[in-house]
């Protein structure tokens, strides 16, 4: 908007592009659509309409057999029989406390990270380049080296735990330890990654305020809670927000290193989604199983869309 | 840096150091056991207490992953898919970017918000009808399905961290090209491209990254072995009853080696698309 409006300001008349103004804008519109729509059809065919469609399939007697699934006509009992069931109840409680202790202990340990590799004085470079490694790994590959090392008879975290006289607990075979030791691996993949986003927000922030604190004679512990967290709010905000809308559809990693036990211990509602529906083969339950763990993203997307505008709001437009 | 003075700063700085020693080892020390475990020998694997350092060491668990399971394959499959879904994204991405950071069109703030919020949605949300809309066109266990859910799902990730970019270029040298009288593709493609290159990176590589690690979709899409992708086979290596962990590490530590080496030489590219206000996990 204000490209154009400037252009024709300041360009000479004589430019091919600068002629009236409104008639130009237009033009520049028109190729802006034109320039997005590949993107739109796209994400519009791939996302937006397999959304409906599972809302859809979430109302309907959805029945399958060899030709596909029939959809029978309007029904609520899904969401009943979902609303109503014990082991969704679980798979929330489950998520919610989930998403809640993984994301703090990542907030936290992540800060401290961020806060000595802004004192490194040598080294950060190679630092930052440990720290993306699990950040890029696949997650698959996080689930079977933790596999590995909670295995109970020859893995690591057994000889450790014996040695350091807790006994040997069968860790992924019971249900507080499988929980626990499913955390660490997702917080060991995940820390790098808020400690690079908080290092960045920490390099942003103004010096001079620090130096006044320090001649106010501040110590370091209230410097850091009265100075540096709330100038880094918008930071950590909007790191905490990605986590915890990306915490709420954990698959892989109990797919892979728990099966969702033991017994059911460790079932997400992503879990309890896919066995739904491609084990139990159940499209209807299984969508409305989705479609509520999309509802609560959603809402909390809606919680934070003030964060979402600071974002977008930089064009003011 | 933040430029404070220190007292005793000889102290702090050890502090600092032995600090980071520490984060060295929480990061490291899973990595290492990972490395260390693929250089075992099925024997050494199955010790307690465990071998610390692998003696004695040995490539077999990278032999068999590639002959006595087909790794080799998964590799294949990962790389083709990735890469075309990569580019399908920069390409489509970069003209969604440029006309939404750059040209007057109305309802650019809910699209941008919806992008948003597409891509930080479930994969689970979807995967029911996705599959059947799949099964339908006959694409399960193919390329060009698992092509096209990937390009869709990270097109409003890319097109964000590209408008971001757009944005960033002073209007000025739009103004030379159009001057010159270059009409706006060859303005594009001359002045803006060049100009937004970074942005394209950063996209891509973490494009490359969502592609190369995804799961739930290559799981439900292309669960037959000729088409399997890299994390599906990882993950059905093991039965009920063995593990092959031998061969499960060597085949990690080929899968992370590709993309370790991408993010280490375009760290810059991803610690500013991590933190240009365009975080995702």
């Amino acid at each position: 908007m204000t490209t154009i409006s400037s252009a024709a300001e300041q360009a000479p008349v004589s430019a091919p592009l600068v002629g009236r103004p409104d008639v130009n804008r237009k033009r520049m519109a028109r190729l802006g659509w034109t320039f997005t729509a590949p993107s739109l059809i796209i994400i519009g065919a791939v996302t937006i309409f397999p959304i409906i469609y599972s809302v859809v399939l979430s109302l309907s007697n959805a029945t399958v057999s060899g030709n596909g699934v029939a959809l029978n006509g309007f029904t609520t009992s899904n969401y009943s029989e979902v609303l109503h069931s014990s082991k969704w109840h679980y798979a929330l409680g489950f998520t919610i406390i989930y998403t809640l202790i993984t994301v703090l202990v990542e907030l936290a340990l992540g800060t401290m990270i961020a806060l000595v590799l802004e004192r490194m004085v040598a080294g950060r470079g190679f630092m930052m380049a440990l720290l993306l490694i699990p950040w890029s790994m696949i997650t698959v590959i996080n689930a079977e080296l933790w596999g590995y090392i909670y295995q109970g008879t020859y893995g690591v975290a057994d000889a450790i735990l014996n040695a350091v006289g807790l006994g040997s607990p069968n860790i992924l075979g019971t249900p507080t330890p499988a929980i626990i030791g499913l955390m660490i691996a997702d917080i060991w993949k995940t820390t790098p990654f808020v400690a690079i986003i908080v290092l960045a927000g920490l390099v942003m922030l103004p010096g001079d305020v620090y130096e006044a604190a320090e001649v106010d004679g501040s110590s370091g512990w209230s410097t850091f809670w009265r100075i540096t967290v709330p100038l880094l709010r918008p930071t950590l905000a909007l790191a905490v927000m990605f986590r915890v809308l990306q915490a709420f559809g954990l698959f892989d990693l109990p797919y892979v290193l728990t099966n969702g036990g033991p017994g059911t211990s460790t079932t997400s509602l992503a879990i309890l989604g896919y066995n739904v529906i491609f084990k139990n083969l159940s499209f209807g339950p299984g969508a409305a199983v989705a479609t509520t763990t999309a509802l609560l993203v959603l809402l909390g997307c809606l919680l934070s869309l003030r964060t979402f505008r600071v974002q977008v709001g930089k064009e003011g437009n | 840096m933040r430029n404070r003075k220190r007292t005793g700063w000889h102290r702090i700085i050890n502090g600092v150091n032995i600090s980071a020693f520490f984060v060295v080892l929480f990061v490291g020390l899973p990595l290492y056991w990972l490395i260390a475990s693929s250089f075992k020998t099925p024997q050494a694997l199955g010790d307690s207490p465990p071998q610390y350092f692998p003696n004695p060491v040995t490539t077999a668990n990278y032999h068999d992953a590639f002959v006595t399971y087909d790794f080799g394959v998964y590799f294949r499959n990962s790389l083709i898919v990735t890469l075309v879904a990569t580019a399908l994204v920069l390409i489509v991405g970069t003209m969604a970017g440029y006309a939404l950071g750059r040209l007057p069109m109305r309802g650019k703030f809910t699209l941008m918000v919806t992008l948003l919020i597409i891509s930080v949605f479930p994969a689970i949300a979807v995967v029911a009808p996705l599959y059947l809309l799949l099964r339908n066109l006959g694409w399960l266990n193919s390329y060009q399905g698992l092509i096209l859910v990937y390009t869709a799902f990270n097109l409003p990730f890319a097109i964000w961290i590209l408008r971001n970019y757009m944005l960033g270029i002073p209007k000025e040298m739009e103004e030379t090209g159009r001057i010159d009288g270059a009409g706006p593709l060859r303005t594009i493609w001359t002045i803006i491209l060049p100009m937004a290159l970074p942005g394209v990176f950063t996209a891509g590589i973490f494009c490359f990254t969502a592609c190369w690690t995804e799961f739930l979709f290559a799981l439900t899409f292309n669960s037959e072995n000729s088409y399997r992708t890299i994390p599906v086979g990882i993950a059905e290596f093991g039965t009920v009853f063995l593990v092959p962990y031998g061969t499960i590490f060597a085949a990690s530590v080929v899968a992370v080696v590709p993309i370790g080496i991408l993010v280490f030489i375009f760290r810059k590219f991803v610690i500013s698309g991590l933190t240009s206000g365009a975080v995702k996990g």
